[in-house]
């Protein structure tokens, strides 16, 4: 199947069922959980659904486009279901159904795996999803987000798009994957996901491990979080001041992917991160519950 | 006598985590048990998985004593438990809870009748108070000054059913669970989500209601049963559980599960040509994880095989769940087997989507060994300066230098080669720097085994890279300690600088909270010393280590080699305990000396060929007597023999010459079981402390030397 064939059916699939399709944001970051259709939305009592592809990056998995499994950056289709459904398991299921995923012939299994996220001050309960062997899913009961306890508790469906379409295809590397099809006057030219994206992969791998200039990336977290304290402390604009906190994030894992950030140094780092963001989503939640209707909830901010 | 009705309750969950499963089970089944003995069924319940033909696996829960002991019976309920599911099922409860013979004391007998015998006021109102009549009252002796009134009456029991529905709402939701979990828009937690509950009393469904999930009398099996039968599988009786189940693709005792994935494994292994590489661990998961078990055999590439086998083992014990089959030389096969819930795998997608996965770590396993040896292992070893070991110890970098100041000071002492010392030194040096390759990065749990394997591919000694490999052993008490003598010291060496190490800057175990595993180290530390039996002395190693961490310790050096003398005795009496040796024994021996664990050990053993002997007993009573004397004494070494004048202490004196000149420890032993006797001849017929003051001093020096004797071997007070 080719990726944007999956994207497509899955945000069919999730649109009929009752869920916004949302956008990815534009910033970097490293999980779909980290875009405010999820962090934000997440919080608070008002129910909501929403699904969206995130492309999600890691800098510390960049292998420069040559290894053909583990990639810098990869499409993570996110769902965010509040409160959870009861059926939910079987939704999920359907979802595969619906992708082509024939389940009387596959070995499907929900294994333990308990996410969680320190920079955001978020974690949760729940599953790798397994088929045949290999992990396509992270199904997770939120908990807690922003350091804040969840009610109602929504469900995230996290899904491993080039994953699953390497998996439905049998396909050995990631880069033979075929995005789509380009279809002119001229003819119909399928586009491998290499001829997208495997010189990307090179040159952000090496900005990763070569290239990113340590003093720079060490200025900018303090820039960002100075910056982030200010809007929100001085403003009260918490939706600017998470944008910070998303910057802080990526520009730390730049920086440990240079392997300038010890072991000890590590939680402290984190640890401010986490304390922007969770200061964001108490900010959001006073906002949200000063103001009477949706419509007014998106308006100015509080100061 | 009521009817009997079995019971049954089975919730069904969203996959629940594996190392819940049986803390769940038990916990249940201690609060039902509890709930019937509160409403005085006489059932101590004992619980056993439901797979009635194997009794090896009933599991004990310890019964307490009941108000009446006597109508106590092991009763047996059965318990079993899934991925999804967790049941209990108990036979033979009878219909309602026994009625009770209730008594109420009233006023005595002198206030309640008048002297003709008729009912007083306060007799009457008695009588009314308890609605009957006064004829039905009895007078009796209740244990006061006086007979009083007395009514007894019949609570009749109740229902179980109503019982039952009270009770399991709370007994369900007051289940502990470690890391519980709220879903949805309800407050309600637990280990998962629970989808169904089938609640049943015979054949009446028990009307409990839980996080609004209604009992009713039927269940769901397995998820590909159900896309061919839509409708919820009905349990029509507690008996027809398990064949229900099975029928709908669950198989609910993790027993029958094991041993189908056991008899699985081991046919499939055979077929390949070879046999199934134990994992006793590995089998228990796999038998938790799955509601049917289907072992699926995978291959891969031959080619993969040039990685070391614990790459391969560990790889697919850890990433894929899955079991090596190796063949008669030992050497691994290209194939695994792993465990698909599920009945078959008819378009071989379980087999082909394993074996790709398997693939992709290999293939990753491969990469990282290729590059790891583009370059010589030593490489490493700078960089080893950006790896902190600990905050205040330094770096990885800082902990080598330290270790092999270490095998310095201790080689010489074990060996006079001068070569082979350096190739200790070697190893010491390379010890660490598998950490920062790749496949160590990638697996955490192979440091040492690719240090090793690395130093081999470059040609190193065999004596360096065994070492180097095994360094990390014993990781475990069931694991065994480095096979060669330079691997035992590398060992020892880096246990000792990481115990001693983290004690001099006040990191200290205690109580429950190890989280550096310090105690781990230490036994593995006094497990070498004994095993090998070298004569190096807790106090000489732990002055050779606090001097290699120098000016990093943060506590003065007096303190904490209190504190480590404290810490390894405690390692070495556990030694003993291991060991196999009796309390008596560990606890005398132990109390004469404990620095030279060869001299120890030796002792331990000559005195268990005696611990049953009951000479010995007495020698301990008469060394506590011995002990009690010379309490505050300061006796002489000397003693005039002559001054003795009874015929026990005479006899004693002629003894301790013997013993004195007996050096080997059983002989030694042998004079001392034959001392009892005339100890207790001495004690009964002696007063030490008499008024002549020279005699008095011959004695207590007598005694004196007596004790010096025994002290070669063990402190006797403390034999019992």
């Amino acid at each position: 199947m080719h990726i944007q064939e999956l994207i497509l059916r899955l945000q069919r699939f999730w649109a009929d069922r009752g869920c916004l399709i949302g956008q990815p944001y534009d910033l970097e970051k490293g999980a779909g959980t980290m875009n405010p259709l999820t962090f934000f939305g997440a919080l608070g009592a008002k129910p909501w659904n929403v699904a969206y592809v995130e492309p999600s990056r890691r800098p510390a998995d960049g292998r420069y486009g040559e290894n053909p499994f583990r990639v810098y950056k990869h499409l993570q289709f996110q769902v965010i279901l509040k409160p959870s459904p009861a059926k939910v398991q079987e939704m999920y299921i359907e979802s595969l159904e619906a992708l082509g995923i024939d389940l009387s012939k596959h070995d499907l299994r929900f294994e333990e795996d308990n996410w969680e996220s320190p920079s955001l001050g978020a974690w949760g309960v729940g599953w790798q999803v397994v088929l045949d062997g290999m992990e396509i899913s992270q199904f997770t009961y939120f908990q807690q987000v922003g350091g804040l306890d969840c009610r109602p508790v929504s469900a995230e469906l996290t899904y491993g798009i080039e994953r699953i379409c390497m998996f439905l295809g049998g396909y050995d590397n990631i880069f033979d994957l075929v995005h789509g099809e380009v279809k002119t006057d001229d003819g119909v030219f399928p586009v491998t996901y290499g001829q997208m994206r495997q010189r990307e992969e090179f040159e952000l791998s090496a900005y990763s491990f070569e290239h990113a200039d340590l003093d720079l990336h060490r200025t900018l977290f303090e820039s960002f979080e100075k910056e982030g304290w200010r809007l929100l402390k001085d403003h009260g604009h918490f939706l600017s001041a998470y944008e910070q906190a998303l910057k802080m994030s990526h520009t730390f894992n730049v920086l440990d992917a240079r392997g300038a950030v010890s072991t000890t140094e590590r939680p402290g780092i984190i640890k401010r991160v986490r304390d922007l963001a969770c200061a964001c989503a108490k900010a959001y939640l006073e906002h949200a519950e000063a103001a009477a209707t949706p419509a007014e909830a998106g308006k100015g901010g509080v100061k | 006598m009521s009817a009997t009705k079995t019971f049954l309750l089975e919730l069904h969950c969203e996959e629940i985590p594996a190392r819940f499963l049986e803390p769940l089970i038990t916990d249940f089944g201690e609060k039902l048990r509890n709930l019937f003995l509160e409403h005085h069924y006489s059932m101590g319940l004992v619980w056993k998985d439901i797979n009635v033909t194997d009794q090896s696996t009933t599991k004990h829960i310890d019964v307490p004593v009941a108000d009446d002991p006597s109508s106590l019976r092991n009763h047996l309920g059965e318990f079993a438990y899934s991925p999804r599911k967790l049941s209990w099922r108990v036979t033979g409860v009878p219909d309602s809870s026994p009625s009770q013979v209730r008594s109420e004391i009233g006023p005595p007998e002198r206030l309640c009748k008048d002297e003709s015998g008729n009912p007083t006021i306060q007799g009457q109102k008695f009588a009314e108070k308890w609605g009957v009549g006064f004829d039905r009252i009895q007078f009796k002796d209740v244990g006061k000054k006086e007979r009083c009134a007395v009514v007894t009456f019949e609570v009749a029991g109740r229902p179980t059913l109503d019982l039952l529905a009270e009770a399991l709402p709370g007994l369900i939701a007051g289940l502990h669970v470690p890391k519980a979990m709220r879903w949805g828009s309800s407050d309600f937690e637990f280990v998962r989500p629970i989808r169904n509950i089938l609640c049943l009393f015979g054949e009446e469904v028990v009307p409990i209601t839980v996080d609004g999930v209604r009992a009713t009398n039927s269940t769901w099996g397995h998820r590909l049963y159900h896309r061919q039968h839509p409708e919820p599988v009905k349990v029509g009786s507690p008996e027809a559980y398990e064949a229900a189940l099975e029928a709908a693709g669950v198989v609910v005792s993790v027993d029958v599960r094991r041993a189908r994935i056991a008899a699985q494994l081991e046919a499939l292994a055979t077929e390949a040509g070879g046999r199934v590489v134990a994992d006793a661990e590995l089998l228990d998961t796999l038998a938790e994880i799955v509601e049917f078990p289907k072992i699926v055999r995978g291959d891969f590439p031959a080619s993969f095989l040039e990685l070391p086998k614990e790459v391969l083992v560990t790889s697919l014990r850890e990433h894929q769940k899955s079991f090596c089959i190796e063949g008669a030389d030992g050497r691994l096969l290209p194939c695994f087997l792993t465990a698909a819930n599920r009945t078959d795998d008819p378009a071989g997608f379980v087999k082909a989507g394993n074996e790709w996965v398997l693939k992709a770590r290999l293939y990753d396993a491969r990469f990282f060994f290729a590059e790891d040896r583009k370059h010589p292992l030593s490489d490493r070893l700078e960089k080893l300066q950006a790896l902190t070991f600990q905050r205040d110890l330094g770096s990885y970098h800082a902990k080598t230098g330290r270790v092999v100041a270490l095998v310095k000071a201790l080689a010489t002492r074990l060996s006079s080669d001068e070569a082979h010392v350096n190739r200790a030194l070697e190893a010491a040096r390379m010890a660490k720097c598998d950490l920062r390759t790749l496949m160590v990065g990638e697996f955490p749990e192979l440091q040492g085994i690719m240090g090793g394997e690395y130093l081999k591919h470059e040609g190193a000694h065999e004596d360096v890279w065994m070492a180097v490999k095994e360094h990390y052993r014993p990781v475990g008490a069931e694991d065994a300690i480095p096979s060669t003598p330079m691997g035992c010291l590398l060992s020892l060496c880096d246990k000792l600088d990481t115990v001693a190490g983290c004690f001099a800057v006040g990191l200290i175990p205690s109580g429950s909270k190890d989280p550096l595993a310090l105690r781990r180290a230490g036994q593995g530390i006094v497990r070498i010393l004994w095993e090998r039996g070298w004569a190096l002395s807790p106090a000489d190693l732990i002055a050779a280590a606090l001097q290699a961490v120098g000016a990093k310790a943060t506590r003065p050096p007096a303190e904490t080699t209190e504190a480590l003398l404290a810490f390894f005795k405690d390692r070495v009496a556990y030694q003993l305990e291991l060991a196999g040796f009796a309390g008596s024994v560990r606890r005398s021996a132990l109390a004469a000396g404990w620095e030279d664990l060869a001299d120890l050990k030796a002792r331990c053993e000559a005195l268990s060929t005696f611990a049953e002997d009951a000479r010995f007993a007495s020698l301990a009573q008469s060394a506590k007597r011995i002990g009690n004397i010379l309490k505050d004494e300061a006796p002489a070494e000397a003693f005039d023999s002559g001054l003795l004048v009874q015929a026990e202490e005479q006899a004693l004196a002629g003894q301790l010459a013997k013993l004195e000149a007996t050096v080997d420890q059983r002989g030694l032993l042998v004079a001392l079981a034959d001392l009892a006797q005339p100890l207790e001849a001495f004690f009964t017929a002696v007063m030490v402390k008499c008024e002549d003051p020279a005699l008095r001093a011959a004695r207590l020096s007598l005694l004196h030397r007596l004790r010096k004797s025994f002290l070669q071997v063990a402190d006797f007070s403390l034999w019992q």
